[in-house]
């Protein structure tokens, strides 16, 4: 099981620039769903992968679904290579986006998201139409049932 | 700065797809949450996920 706490605390310590998308932010949001893993959206600069490789390390992070042993080491270098990665690591599945969908790039998202204290952390979460724009955009039929969800949050909130 | 390709192109107007799926939305589940802080609701979800996990590892092989 996804340890939210421990992967969140990592990416903090090191001082990673991040926004949590995905189902875990739908939860902060008020989605009754559950989410088995995390979804980030980090920011592509050089010190700020550089600090994502050290936060992570500890964490053997590994690709998820790919088979055991291959020569994969997740450092700055493979960060600064590929873009999106889909990895398990001793604290449970991670997702990190360089770019989400709608090119949904930390620039982009940054001023759509808001931070919240969680777990004695400072986390930064898109906001809940942002959210529910990227869910639209990704156009998974998966995704109906939730994004329905997301705009029902939406209409309650309304004062 | 301008907003990227996701907020130009993705527009959050009702969806007739979208909208016939809210009528099966709990809101009964979605006010409840509403009240809580948004760690309680991350709490309340890893609570019911860690019970999920529970129940899948306590299964009993049949005889």
């Amino acid at each position: 099981m996804t340890d939210f706490q421990r992967l969140l605390a990592a990416l903090c310590a090191a001082g990673v620039e991040f926004i949590v998308i995905g189902g875990f932010a739908a939860t902060a949001h008020g989605s009754a769903h559950v989410t088995v893993d995390l979804d980030v959206v980090y920011r592509r600069t050089a010190d700020n992968i550089r600090r994502l490789a050290d936060a992570l390390s500890p964490l053997q992070p590994y690709l998820r679904g790919a088979p055991p042993g291959l020569p994969f080491a997740f450092d700055a270098e493979t960060i600064r290579s590929g873009l999106n990665f889909t990895l398990m690591t001793v604290a449970g599945d991670l997702d990190l986006f360089g770019e989400a969908v709608g090119e949904g790039t930390y620039e982009a998202l940054l001023r759509h998201s808001d931070e919240r204290l969680v777990f004695g952390l400072v986390i930064r979460f898109v906001d809940l139409d942002t959210l529910i724009r990227l869910k639209r955009a990704a156009g998974r039929p998966k995704d109906l049932e939730r994004i329905a969800e997301l705009e029902a949050i939406r209409d309650e909130s309304k004062p | 700065m301008a907003d990227s390709k996701l907020f130009e192109t993705v527009s959050l107007d009702p969806a007739p797809v979208i909208e016939a799926y809210k009528k099966d939305v709990d809101l009964t589940l979605v006010r409840e949450n509403l009240k809580l802080t948004p760690e309680q609701r991350l709490l309340k979800m890893i609570s019911a996920l860690r019970f999920a996990e529970e129940v899948r590892s306590s299964r009993i092989a049949s005889k």
